[in-house]
């Protein structure tokens, strides 16, 4: 379920860090960045570092599940697996053979505002891959036995991670339905399955002519190779396919919360009671973005975090917690539009969830009243860096998370200053931030618990009980 | 249990999960040129102006230096240039789940979990804070033969965090409070995950495959979590923990020396005491395959595990074993994907992996299928299973295999973690101390008689065992692959 993966500007970071705390003038290192924009609007970001013999690709588009048709949730989803499907001349298969055969490995994902490809391989796959990216960039081969196909895969991977197993994802989907108001931010973006199975061929088709085109896109590249034979390389693919007209972006916003929402749930498959609890977060790119992500990390960055030591530790509630800023589907700094700060965790059933969220304000409120520690801050900043730098290494994530920055923010320098952002910030303003979204009102929570367990607690039986009987819609 | 390559494609939530498979570092750089090969079934004509491969650039050298401290602690050391500036240790131990006290499965998993949660001179928010304040992580985890305990930092941190790492290696506490948290939320984990159907399958496929051994009964129970003291993980922390039965690896930007003086002031003094745990016997394997329906009441899919004993760690077979498992179940190119997945949609993910120890080891295929086609996919897995062993897969099949082992090897090498826990681990399971830095040659010379004589003996469907978790209903569909009445 970990899927954070953070950002950064790698290498000068450390030597930044590497400086005793309260030291002199950090000494600056800045991520390599260079950025080149094809006629057809196509932007390609590129990274050389010629530590491996290898490289990292992202094609990352502006479309995501807050984009998705009323009646077609979980299609951005189905979408994404249909780019794999092959196209007129690269027929299904030829997309993994190629790839893998060439030493690489791929994925694709789907969050609320962007849906990603990424390869990484030794770098000399680095033509075949582009090539292929450019092809499925051009047109898909959209057939019905491919679709139906995918809306069994997709179907599957929902039984998998949703229906088959305990808790559901429900600090997701059930958390975004119940916190936002907005359809585009609070609907399922895995779907329903009648949406998924009413999914056609047009949709599919006028999905990939309005989003998928290269003024839609960014490609970063990352690795052994440097920025001037990269933009030649994606120039040359690329360059031909003409640019489309993407349609006006909806308007996604949605205010903070003003009173509190709370809903009790029964699990048919748990066995331990679990609780989720989101708040809205300010705005990305707000004077309040950068403190809150420190705040984050400060409450629930690890077994320092306040809450951690007072919850899992201390008062002894919980079992577990995880959680943060845009967690699981994103990390602090790739949102661009409402989301939350989501904390999960597994309680002990003697303990009453308004004790474990008593706790919680608990927190909070001695930090809204007391601030917190020189040294604490520093230290709670120092790790929150060290973990966007690790996060980094890797060729193909530090690709993703250039492309998305560029996308997100209009600008992948964006990378090498976040750690500048996070250094500058004050306990005042972690105070302010605090008071501002971590009140009762902008709160949403989900009480889970075993089915065992929900009549003592007045909670209905399972909404939705696996169906009994082996057989399937 | 060893299980590799879930699919993760499509995710929602897991776009950077990169599933490094059994197959960890293997492979050969030969150029394949794509636009030539014929492929093996199904055959795919590669598109006409789609770019050849280029010339593939040169595997970095591990480098790797070896030294043997005076009290028999083996020291290898990993000098990188370039990449980030932080380096990693990783202290391995013999004896893991498999060396539990019988009656406290699991045990090794409390005892990495706590040894980090206080020493004779720190407490556990302070090892936390004082982690924070580096920047570091660390962590332990157990696995059948071993126990490896990781740090990683920034190299300016370097004697700090060493420090640090010795104590908690050296001296851990076992604080009966932290102890008796531990043990609490070790129940509630336990009862968390048995909800899961993986770890159903994970728990009946371990009994299956290895019997009454240590190795098929490592996962914990509530009776070995409550059975758990103070004085047992001491006990068990001294049998372990000693110079002579331990690894320390090194990696980062430091030279030999750098890293032996680092490894002298932190490790130097440290001695065993008492006896050292004794070396886990070889499995006396079931020899009949059996067949268990593990019911789950109103399960929406069936978790289907289907395997049988193997071979060690060390086995000469693990190579072509390993290639034989990737062209089988090895990544979205493979043989099982393109079938239950791609071609059939009865899954999101199937594959396949060979999970080997110290001491013997077993080849499991698995996928979560929906409940109507249970019967169906498991027919699929053995028709692979059997077409691997009939039809000698064909040069090209098995070029992209070695290229694909390859560059995954290229990507661990990439992170300086992965190295150093990679060398770590397969010091655990006996290889020798060249393994990693010879595995990509020797994958390039494996044959394809060496690939199907593994898949003969190792994928011939007589002899696989097979668990279902899943619905009762499913019953009738399994009848045609055995007796499932029996459990």
């Amino acid at each position: 379920m970990r899927c954070r993966t953070v950002l950064g500007g790698a290498l000068a970071l450390l030597a930044w860090l590497a400086i005793p705390a309260a030291a002199q003038q950090p000494d600056r290192w800045t991520m390599p960045i260079r950025t080149h924009t094809l006629d057809n609007g196509l932007t390609v970001v590129v990274s050389e570092d010629r530590s491996s013999p290898t490289v990292g690709v992202s094609v990352v588009y502006h479309v995501g599940m807050r984009l998705e048709p009323e009646n077609r949730t979980g299609f951005a989803h189905l979408f994404e697996h249909l780019m794999f499907q092959g196209t007129p001349v690269a027929p299904k298969g030829t997309f993994d053979r190629v790839i893998q055969g060439g030493g690489g490995m791929l994925n694709g994902s789907t969050r609320p505002d962007y849906t990603n490809y990424i390869e990484t391989a030794p770098v000399s796959a680095l033509k075949p891959i582009l090539w292929l990216e450019a092809d499925r960039m051009k047109t898909l081969d959209f057939s019905p036995a491919n679709l139906k196909n995918q809306q069994d895969v997709v179907k599957e991977e929902i039984r998998v991670n949703v229906q088959n197993q305990p808790y559901g994802l429900f600090f997701v989907f059930d958390m975004n339905r119940l916190a936002f108001s907005n359809w585009a931010n609070a609907h399922d973006g895995y779907g329903s399955f009648k949406d998924l199975e009413g999914a056609t061929l047009a949709d599919v088709e006028g999905f990939h002519r309005d989003y998928y085109g290269p003024n839609n896109a960014v490609i970063g590249i990352v690795g052994d190779v440097s920025a001037d034979e990269a933009f030649a390389l994606v120039e040359e693919y690329f360059g031909g396919i003409p640019a489309r007209p993407t349609p006006d972006r909806p308007d996604v916003s949605e205010p903070l919360n003003t009173e509190s929402r709370r809903e009790a749930q029964a699990d048919a498959l748990a066995q331990v009671p679990a609780l989720a609890v989101g708040w809205k977060m300010p705005e990305r790119g707000s004077a309040d973005h950068a403190p809150m992500a420190v705040l984050s990390q400060l409450l629930a960055g690890g077994d320092a975090s306040r809450l951690y030591q007072g919850l899992v530790k201390g008062r002894e509630q919980l079992i577990n917690l995880d959680g943060g800023m845009g967690w699981p589907l994103g990390h602090a700094w790739d949102y661009d539009g409402p989301t939350l700060m989501t904390l999960f965790a597994l309680y002990k059933p003697n303990v009453d969830p308004d004790a474990v969220l008593a706790a919680i304000d608990e927190e909070i409120a001695r930090i809204v009243a007391e601030g917190v520690p020189e040294d604490t801050l520093a230290a709670a900043k120092t790790k929150m860096l060290a973990d966007y730098v690790n996060a980094l290494e890797p060729f193909i994530s530090r690709a993703d998370e250039l492309a998305k920055a560029q996308l997100l923010w209009g600008d992948a320098q964006t990378l090498n200053r976040v750690p500048e952002w996070v250094q500058a910030v004050t306990v005042a303003e972690v105070q302010r931030v605090a008071r501002t979204y971590l009140t009762e009102g902008n709160r949403t929570v989900i009480d889970r618990v075993p089915a065992a367990m929900a009549p003592a607690r007045g909670i209905a039986a399972p909404a939705s009980a696996p169906a009994a009987a082996p057989t399937q819609d | 249990m060893a299980i590799h390559n879930r699919s993760a494609r499509g995710a929602i939530l897991r776009p950077l999960a990169l599933a490094l498979g059994a197959c960890l570092f293997a492979g050969v750089a030969h150029a394949q040129q794509p636009g030539t090969a014929p492929v093996a079934a199904p055959p795919t004509e590669l598109p006409a102006g789609l770019p050849d491969y280029d010339a593939d650039r040169a595997l970095p050298e591990l480098g790797l230096i070896e030294h043997r401290l005076d009290n028999g602690l083996t020291v290898w050391v990993l000098p990188r240039q370039g990449g980030l500036p932080k380096v990693n240790y990783v202290l391995a131990v013999r004896g893991g789940l498999a060396s539990d006290p019988e009656g406290l499965p699991g045990m090794s998993n409390l005892l990495a979990g706590l040894l980090q949660e206080g020493t004779a001179t720190r407490s556990s928010v302070q090892i936390a804070e004082e982690l924070q304040r580096l920047g570091a992580s660390m962590g332990a985890s157990a696995s059948s033969d071993g126990l490896l305990v990781m740090a990683s930092g920034l190299s300016s941190s370097a004697q700090p965090l060493a420090d640090l790492f010795a104590d908690v290696v050296r001296n851990p506490a076992f604080p009966a409070n932290e102890v008796q948290l531990a043990k609490t939320n070790a129940l509630q984990s336990l009862k968390a995950m048995e909800a899961q159907p993986g770890y159903q399958a994970n728990r009946a496929m371990g009994r299956v495959l290895f019997g009454d051994h240590p190795y098929g009964n490592t996962l914990p129970t509530e009776a070995g979590i409550t059975g758990t003291d103070v004085t047992g993980l001491q006990a068990a922390h001294t049998a372990r923990f000693r110079p002579d039965q331990a690894l320390l690896v090194i990696a980062g930007p430091v030279d030999g020396d750098q890293a032996l003086a680092l490894a002298r002031s932190a490790f130097g003094d440290w001695s065993g005491e008492g006896e050292a745990i004794a070396a886990v016997p070889a499995p006396d394997y079931p020899q009949q395959a059996q067949f268990v329906l593990v019911p789950r009441a109103g399960s929406v899919q069936s978790a289907v595990r289907i395997g049988r004993p193997a071979f060690d760690a060390d086995d000469d077979r693990a190579i072509p074993a390993a290639l034989a498992n990737t062209i089988l179940g090895g990544g979205f190119d493979s043989r099982l994907m393109r079938n239950l997945r791609e071609d059939k949609g009865y899954t999101y993910g199937a594959g396949s992996s060979f999970g080997l120890r110290a001491q013997g080891g077993a080849f499991q295929a698995q996928a979560d299928v929906r409940n109507e086609v249970t019967g169906a996919a498991i027919g699929e897995f053995l028709k692979e299973f059997e077409a691997m062993r009939t039809s000698a897969v064909q040069a090209d099949e098995l070029q992209r295999a070695k290229r694909y082992t390859a560059g995954t090897y290229l990507f661990q090498n990439q992170l300086q973690g992965a190295v150093a826990s990679a060398l770590a681990s397969n010091w655990v399971l006996g290889r020798p101390v060249d393994y990693l830095s010879s595995y990509v040659d020797r994958t390039s010379r494996v044959t394809a008689a060496q690939v199907q004589a593994v898949a003969r003996e190792f994928f011939d469907p007589a002899r696989q065992s097979i668990v279902v978790v899943g619905d009762a209903g499913v019953a009738d569909q399994l009848t045609p692959y055995g007796d499932f009445s029996a459990d």
